[in-house]
């Protein structure tokens, strides 16, 4: 061993010892580096914290009361008190033709608003972003932004007299042209299109801004490019601005079809009626119809637990493919 | 013919005119390169020749043909971005082939195209690459693909090199110059980087604040600046430039500057001129340095000395101001140091009048 027969080599192997000693000495423990960290960035922390508090309170805390999914749930014995029944309340539920009907009821929903709601917002913001008056632009997204910003309630009241049989203007235009008046909202076959129509009416304005602001990403000089390369307006909205927003487009689609179980709940319950249950009632309605309305809360936390399981596995399996096929997702 | 020309060309935005009357002749197969420090009109001229930009007043010729409303696309011009404008979705082969494509050529012939170019570029390889998975110098050099299969008849440079670090730079530089003599297509290039200026072009154009302050070789330019802006912005590192006064003495003319004297050449501008004012403009390379050896004609004060290899940088005060001297390093590096004055040939001075900037006549050399 050269370090133990040449005496410099001693010395620098003593040199070596005694820097690794003294890497050892100063390096700081896992907890004084969390320390550390936290006092120097403690701002950052200071205003994630609503969202986490938040996060918690309605989220996470509400979780223990899952198990109520399987247990035969008493207000009266609590949670705790309450004996396990195991997916006795899931046997139920997939024996009970409402609920079925719900489902399917749901997907079908889901999956008019994702084939004719999903593509407006971008059409919207692409066609947006062809305005040159400033002008026009500014009022025309404030009038298309504007039913976001009302209350569901009174947008249900409009779609009601909208299509009401005596003074809506749909069934007094119908009738000006020799048509029969139809009350629309107690027909089933029509519940369908006026909530989608709603829907989109309703958010596609504001869901725009999102494709908006990709497209305000877009490098000016791609255009440029494209223009001295003697591309057309519609050209260049095709294969740049379609293409540069592709990314964002796909991340609204995995989010989209996470949430593809979740019809907007509230629209629902201030359109529907009996009449219409037959394509209108959701698993939201139903959930909320036995769990808040019938007091059946255990079999409506199976049905919800039911509802959020199938959503996981949606966005998983949705984000799994878009990273595969176009390098963009969610985590 | 596939020349260039502007005829007082005027760019406004809004009430701010940014470009007031400039006038140049391209050359066909020319390489003309526009220089200027930031916001001297340089880009915005260029962009008025490709159309992105409408001309205020003036006509702008490509060819035979006055271009001023003519679409981009029209004029038969292909331009390089500074940042590549590559489209990030399209792998090198299609960005290249974009612009064919949007003109409907036949699809054999893209792809005969495509090849060639990347064969020339030497891109072959990466075809099938996106812009993000290539390095600086490959997306330049797509962005360039992009431009040649156009086949234009000028292409338009704004600050293709100016992301790229120092020692692409100079690699693509070269490239720039042999794709020109291989292709020879007339070329209008934007740079604010004097010194690819000086080997890209056959002629450089200084802009300064909106207008051309001279057109010339580079050569020309550097021997025989128009003006002190000139001197300044051309040359590596630029003109020393020394307020003086002109005195008669009896050798002939001579410039004096803090008690110091510096023999002048006799131009006839400076026959019975005492008292006038004047900028001497030395070059950093024409001075020869002296130590107290053999102590020369203007004493300076060292400040410090850069050794680059061959050569050094000798920074040193004259006057109080900063004065930069280029010299060889020599086998007796340590005697740089010991440097303390200079002399300079009066025909290697060049003399502006100190009021209006301008060079004083007869002093033009070859």
């Amino acid at each position: 061993m050269v370090a133990e027969n040449h005496p410099r080599g001693r010395v620098a192997e003593r040199r070596i010892t005694r820097a690794e000693a003294a890497q050892r000495f100063y390096k700081p423990s896992r907890l004084v580096r969390i320390v550390d960290h936290l006092k120097r960035e403690w701002q950052i922390y200071v205003l994630l914290a609503p969202t986490i508090i938040w996060l918690i309170l309605f989220l996470y805390k509400p979780m223990y009361g899952l198990q109520i999914a399987f247990k035969d749930y008493s207000l009266f014995r609590g949670i705790e008190g309450s004996p396990w029944v195991g997916f006795e309340h899931f046997y139920t539920l997939f024996q009970n033709d409402q609920f079925l009907r719900a489902i399917r009821n749901t997907v079908i929903i889901s999956f008019y608003s994702l084939l004719f709601g999903f593509p407006v917002p971008i059409i919207l913001a692409l066609m947006f972003n062809e305005i040159l008056n400033k002008r026009f632009k500014k009022t025309a997204q404030t009038i298309v932004y504007l039913p976001h910003f009302i209350s569901s309630v009174i947008i249900a009241g409009i779609v009601i007299t909208t299509f009401s049989p005596s003074a809506g203007i749909v069934n007094t235009f119908l009738e000006a042209i020799g048509g029969e008046s139809i009350y629309f909202l107690t027909r089933p076959e029509w519940f369908r299109p006026i909530f989608v129509g709603t829907t989109i009416w309703q958010e596609a304005g504001f869901q725009s801004i999102v494709y908006l602001a990709a497209i305000a990403g877009v490098s000016p000089t791609l255009y440029e490019s494209a223009v001295v390369d003697g591309a057309s307006r519609f050209q260049m909205m095709w294969k740049i601005t379609l293409p540069s927003i592709l990314p964002t487009i796909l991340i609204m689609l995995i989010i989209r079809i996470g949430n593809i179980l979740e019809v907007s709940f509230e629209m629902i319950i201030l359109l529907y009626q009996p009449a219409t249950y037959e394509t209108a009632d959701v698993v939201n309605t139903f959930i909320y119809r036995q769990g808040i309305q019938g007091g059946q809360y255990d079999l409506a936390a199976a049905a919800g637990l039911f509802n959020a399981v199938v959503a996981f596995f949606l966005v998983i399996t949705a984000n799994t493919i878009s990273k595969r096929y176009s390098r963009t997702s969610l985590w | 013919m596939s020349g260039v020309q502007l005829t007082e060309i005027v760019k406004r935005f809004g009430e701010v005119q940014v470009v007031h009357g400039v006038n140049l002749e391209v050359a066909e197969q020319e390489f003309v390169v526009l220089v200027g420090p930031s916001g001297c009109g340089k880009s915005t001229t260029l962009r008025m020749i490709a159309g992105l930009e409408e001309i205020s007043d003036g006509e702008i010729t490509i060819g035979d043909r006055v271009v001023n409303r003519i679409a981009p696309k029209d004029r038969d011009v292909a331009m390089v971005f500074q940042n590549y404008a590559l489209y990030p979705h399209l792998n090198v082969a299609d960005n290249i082939a974009f612009g064919l494509r949007i003109r409907r050529e036949p699809r054999q012939r893209i792809a005969a195209t495509v090849q060639e170019v990347a064969g020339i570029l030497g891109l072959t390889e990466y075809l099938g690459r996106k812009p993000a998975d290539l390095s600086g110098g490959q997306r330049q050099r797509v962005a360039m693909g992009r431009a040649i299969v156009r086949q234009p008849k000028v292409f338009l440079f704004d600050e293709p090199l100016s992301n790229l670090d120092a020692k692409l730079r100079t690699q693509m530089r070269a490239e720039i110059k042999r794709l020109h003599r291989r292709l020879g297509v007339t070329s209008i290039y934007v740079t604010h980087d004097q010194v690819e200026a000086m080997t890209l072009a056959d002629r450089i154009v200084v802009m300064n604040e909106g207008l051309i302050e001279q057109i010339g070789t580079p050569m020309d330019l550097f021997l025989n600046p128009a003006n002190t802006f000139v001197a300044s912005f051309i040359g590596s590192p630029p003109m020393n430039q020394v307020p003086a006064v002109v005195r008669s003495a009896d050798t002939g003319p001579v410039a004096e500057f803090g008690g110091q004297r510096l023999a002048l050449a006799p131009l006839d501008d400076l026959q019975g001129a005492d008292g006038r004012e004047i900028v001497v403009g030395i070059r950093p390379e024409f001075v020869t340095v002296r130590t107290a050896e053999d102590a020369g004609d203007v004493a300076i004060e060292l400040d410090l000395v850069e050794t680059l290899g061959s050569e050094a940088l000798v920074h040193a005060t004259l006057n109080g101001d900063p004065f930069v001297i280029k010299t060889e390093t020599g086998t007796d590096v340590a005697r740089l140091n010991r440097i303390n004055s200079f002399t300079i040939a009066p025909e290697l001075l060049k003399l502006f009048d100190r009021e209006t900037g301008q060079v004083l006549p007869g002093q033009e050399r070859g």
